[in-house]
């Protein structure tokens, strides 16, 4: 712990807000991020597996988008 | 109010700012790990390297 006299300086009741916050925008930011240049993200968020009664494909066992990039 | 172990500008004393950043390092730790777990589960679902 080599920052612990941080709160010396500076006032908890501003730093620790700040820091959360900050994780929670880094977080948002990491999950749109993922959102927006991943398929199996949105998939996932569709619940797509249960489209396959729909389409009636073969493959029927819900399986995981393996080779999916 | 002029508590010599009192530290300005936000006058805290010395052992209580390094027990506030204990329990903030510790928190962060198990932030650390829940998202291990969850990097895990998504590489699991889907992963990302191959």
């Amino acid at each position: 712990m080599i920052y612990g006299k941080l709160w010396l300086v500076v006032k908890p009741s501003v730093g620790v807000p700040l820091f959360l916050g900050a994780c929670a925008v880094g977080s948002f930011s990491v999950h749109f991020a993922l959102l927006t240049n991943t398929t199996w993200v949105k998939a996932f968020l569709n619940g797509n597996t249960k489209t396959v009664m729909a389409e009636g494909s073969a493959a029927g066992a819900p399986a995981a988008p393996a080779a999916k990039k | 109010m002029d508590d010599p172990n009192k530290v300005w500008p936000t006058g805290l004393t010395v052992g209580e700012s390094e027990e506030l950043h204990r329990n903030i390092i510790q928190g962060t730790q198990i932030f650390g790990m829940i998202a291990a777990l969850a990097h895990l589960l998504a590489y699991i679902y889907s992963p990302w390297l191959k």
